[in-house]
């Protein structure tokens, strides 16, 4: 295309994008900082906890489910990752194409199986304690 | 496209392997809770068994796989069989030894096979993407197998710190890779060759940063020294059968990835690599030996004596050339056998809890347990280099590779280093048979499978050492094959 | 075209772009207020002008005079770093969705995007999933429970409807041939892809708004139980930068809709010159409002999911409806 000076330069505006983008951002909390009022307590300054003093430390210990769902969107995640370029040249692999992903799949969809079957995907049951 | 059938018949061993954990997960998966753990084992056997005899499939088709990032030839080939054969002992051991913990969870198994999945990778990648992976998957695969005895704290600690030493080491073989790369501009270890000795000049900094790097990840991974100190640890907090795998397989791997990017990719800046690994051999002997000589407990001394025998292989290593290459090899064949038959015999003496660990419980068992004796005797015997037994064949090959390589003081070091061994060794035997018990060890439970185990690595131990002739032509050969002579 | 000449292009076309995205936000608000107060028979915002149309003026005053509070407990710097973040990440995709063909200005010849680069899709997913780390900052910086609570929603939520977002977008893909979105959008003349790509349409529509984190899946901010959820602790501007995020993000979601699913800005073409010149960016900007209309009028109409419902839907019935999306359809195509 004639409108592109090289192959490179096309990323180029997106930084001046993410430039403009963090300006702004910048600006209006900048903005936010000079208008706003600053009439600071230590009850205004305090957590919010429905009203009352705020009890102990919010960055706690929390559900094991939160760091597995993470695991697993690796996983996942990954295997989207390969599956796009793969989507891009499907039509020059034809059929060969289609069963090496289905051989892929299918052992992803074994670990997904099980995952499910051990309960990781559900949310409504009470942790076992182990 | 068309990929040629012979494609799969190369990686035939692991496409059975990871065919069969595939299958442990699904049969796992069919217990919504529980386990299936009996009849996971018993797929796992046979899994393996298969994998061990499609390495003879493998065989008859030798080649390049996969534009040339996978390759059978004889190197390869001898790291296979080890490698599976090695699973196949602790797959029968961890039978008998997972019941009597009660630890049956048939993820283990799967876990176990994809390790080897991993290592088969390493034994037969020639680039180092690939060699990456495999290392990786079997890393990953022994960090989860280390935690497996989840009630234990020690058990969890030995998962964390090898987790955490393990991902830092990984790191650095990784960078190494990287700077390979930038060095050579491929990352195909025979293009990296070819590539090194076109561009001679300039890049001789480069590529002795790289080779450190790469150095530092691997010799992590041998737990040779100075990277060893996660090792008794390690060794000491995971289940017994998971140590047993973990002195084996991933070591002999390890070493086939060693030996392979140095003396294939780097072969021709051997003089700039030479002096880390003489030196880390050194430290590997001395420091293991000399940690091993305090410990009474039977896995940190076995942990401390396979930082040492990393320090024998390492002193093969130096020795450059088919010499070298051919005496490393044999040595970790022998050493297979013998770690594992040991491994076998204190799995099988520990019961519940692993309560019998020490080297006090073992005092008087000899004639109570005689198949056990006998073949820990045997094993104990061949680590320091009895003759009869493979681990005396083992070392004679190294040390006469090093003094052909008029590696004299390095011969020394590790001759002086047997010795000292075999004080913590025959200790052992010492307390089986002269010393009157002093705690009262109950039965251990009578596993066939783990029967087997012993008996296999008793009787390996004692082949290698009286009819190594057909190995030893072979190891000669693919160790030819390697240096490309 | 020079290098100089391009970059200067870039940075109009960007500030512009900005420009619009910021005052389309204002009046999408203003839009939901007053389509949810009519489902929910009620007026709506009208004193502040005719129709209530200079309300989000007032608003924006409103925010920027009012009190900028720090909490004593909270991680200050990433405290005021996460809604930056939110609203950066917001902003960045915008840069390379495309709205129409070429225009020719000054003698120049120059994409209606604000560059266009031949990764577009992937582009788009790299960086809308960098969004999560704005919520998760938010909440965690705060020191707040409620808060803590919210973004561990939000994320968990996010990453996990991630999945089907990208697994749907895998099936147009396939049919295009490429991850270029011009590309995708050319390749739709004879069909939209929302025809052989059906139930990929419908999994990408419920994940985006899942990641938009929009009703009914407006869990991390449900008022009943979290307060504000991950933005309890922020007040005037900073609060309202995450809403600029949210709707940012839900426009960005719609135009991804419209040009892989809806043809982008194919449609009828008709009349004089400058009629066909500007109809196709007439039928994109079209399309996107209809998704645009969607999310408010599902706002007013559906009741919001429970936790354990939306993790499950997500990955129990998405995730593998997406994958058979994906095979399926390279079933079909390998089998043509």
């Amino acid at each position: 295309m004639n409108s592109q000076p090289n192959y490179m330069a096309n990323y180029l505006p997106i930084l001046i994008q993410l430039g403009l983008a963090l300006g702004l951002s910048g600006g209006i909390l900048a903005l936010s900082w000079l208008l706003g009022l600053h009439r600071r307590t230590r009850r205004k300054l305090a957590a919010y906890e429905c009203g009352v003093e705020p009890v102990g430390d919010a960055q706690n210990r929390f559900a094991v489910r939160f760091y597995l769902v993470a695991i697993i969107f690796i996983l996942f995640d990954i295997e989207t990752v390969f599956l796009i370029p793969w989507a891009v040249v499907f039509r020059s692999l034809k059929l060969f194409g289609f069963f090496e992903m289905l051989v892929y799949m299918a052992i992803v969809l074994a670990g997904f199986f099980y995952i499910w079957r051990k309960g990781v995907l559900d949310w409504n049951t009470p942790e076992r304690a182990e | 496209m068309h990929v040629p059938a012979d494609y799969y018949l190369r990686i035939l061993p692991e496409l059975v392997l990871t065919a069969t954990a595939v299958l442990i997960m699904l049969i796992e998966g069919g217990a919504r809770l529980g386990s299936r753990a009996a009849l996971s084992g018993t797929v796992a056997l046979i899994g393996t068994a298969a994998a061990l005899a499609s390495v003879a499939v493998q065989s008859a088709h030798r080649g390049e796989a996969f534009s040339g990032m996978f390759r059978v030839d004889g190197f390869s080939l001898f790291f296979h069989g080890l490698i599976i054969a090695a699973t196949l002992i602790v797959l029968l051991l961890s039978i008998g030894y997972l019941r009597a913990q009660r630890l049956q969870r048939g993820e283990f198994y799967a876990l176990l096979l994809f390790a080897t999945v991993g290592m088969c990778l390493m034994a037969g990648s020639v680039e180092l993407i690939m060699v990456f992976i495999g290392l990786e998957i079997s890393s990953i695969c022994s960090y989860a197998l280390c935690g497996f005895w989840r009630a234990s704290a020690r058990s969890s600690e030995a998962a964390l710190k090898y987790l955490l030493l393990g991902s830092f080491a990984t790191a650095f073989f990784l960078y190494g890779i990287a700077l390979t790369y930038g060095a050579s501009g491929s990352t195909n270890l025979y293009v990296i060759a070819r590539s090194l000795s076109d561009v001679l000049a300039g890049h001789g900094s480069l590529i002795l940063v790289a080779a450190a790097l790469m150095f530092v990840g691997l010799a992590f991974k041998v737990s040779a020294a100075p990277f060893q100190v996660w090792t008794p640890d390690v060794y000491e907090g995971a289940p017994v059968a998971v140590t047993a795998f973990m002195s084996a397989g991933p070591k002999a791997a390890t070493f086939a990835v060693f030996l392979r990017i140095f003396y294939v990719a780097l072969g021709r800046y051997s003089h700039t690599w030479f002096w880390m690994i003489w030196v880390a051999a050194i430290l590997s002997m001395c420091l293991g030996n000399l940690g091993a000589l305090r410990q009474t407990n039977m896995k940190r001394m076995l942990a401390y004596s396979s930082i040492a025998h990393a320090g024998y292989v390492l002193v093969a290593f130096a020795a450059l050339g088919e010499h070298g290459i051919s005496a490393a090899m044999f040595y970790l064949a022998c050493y297979v056998a013998m770690n594992l038959g040991a491994f076998a015999v204190i799995s099988n003496l520990a019961q519940q809890n692993e309560r019998f660990i020490d080297l006090h419980d073992y005092a008087g068992l000899g004639f109570r347990f005689p198949l056990q004796s006998v073949c820990l005797t045997i094993c104990m015997l061949s680590l320091i280099g009895i003759p009869l037994t493979g681990g005396f064949l083992g070392k004679l090959f190294i040390f006469k590779a090093a003094f052909q390589n008029h590696l004299v003081g390095l011969a020394i070091v590790g001759l002086l280093n047997s010795a000292l061994a075999a004080y913590y060794y025959l200790r052992v035997i010492a307390f089986l048979y002269m010393r009157p018990a002093t705690v009262e060890v109950s039965q251990p439970q009578r596993s066939l499978s783990m029967n087997v185990a012993m008996v296999a690595c008793a009787v390996g131990v004692l082949w290698l050492g009286i009819a190594p002739n057909s190995l030893l032509n072979f190891v000669v050969h693919s160790a030819g094959a390697l240096t490309g002579r | 075209m020079p290098i100089t000449v391009f970059l200067l292009f870039a940075l109009v076309k960007s500030l512009i772009a900005i420009g619009i995205l910021l005052s389309l936000v204002a009046y999408i608000q203003l839009a939901e207020r007053k389509i949810v107060a009519r489902i929910q028979n009620r007026l709506g915002p009208n004193r502040v002008g005719p129709f209530g149309l200079l309300q989000p003026l007032a608003d924006t005053v409103k925010l920027l005079t009012k009190e900028d509070i720090m909490p004593s407990t909270a991680h200050k710097l990433l405290y005021l770093i996460a809604p930056a973040i939110a609203v950066t990440m917001a902003l960045l995709p915008i840069s390379i969705i495309p709205v129409g063909r070429d225009i020719h200005v000054l003698g120049y010849t120059t994409p209606l995007q604000i560059t266009n680069i031949n990764i577009g899709i992937l582009f788009i997913l790299a960086v809308t999933s960098l969004g999560v780390y704005g919520i998760v900052l938010a909440g965690w910086s705060s020191n707040s429970k409620y808060s803590f609570l919210g973004s561990l929603r939000g994320g968990s939520q996010m990453i996990s409807y991630e999945l089907a977002l990208g697994l749907a977008l895998v099936g147009p893909i396939m049919l295009a041939g490429t991850l270029d979105l011009r590309g995708i959008v050319e390749a739709q003349s004879h069909i939209w892809y929302v025809i052989p790509q059906i139930v990929a349409f419908f999994i990408y529509l419920t994940a985006a708004f899942a990641e938009t984190n929009r009703s009914p899946f407006d869990l991390p901010e449900a008022e009943g139980e979290l307060g504000a959820g991950y933005h309890t602790e922020y007040s005037s501007m900073k609060f309202a930068m995450f809403f600029l995020a949210e709707y940012i993000n839900m426009i960005t979601v719609s135009c991804i809709a419209t040009l892989v699913f809806l043809g982008g800005w194919h449609g009828w073409v008709f009349g004089p010159g400058w009629l066909q010149a500007i109809l196709p960016v007439f039928w994109f900007c079209l399309k996107a409002a209809f998704f645009l209309f969607l999310f408010i009028w599902v706002r007013g109409t559906l009741p919001r999911f429970r936790y354990d419902q939306l993790m499950g839907f997500g990955w129990k019935f998405l995730v593998p409806l997406a994958l058979a999306n994906v095979l399926v359809t390279s079933l079909v195509i390998s089998l043509r």
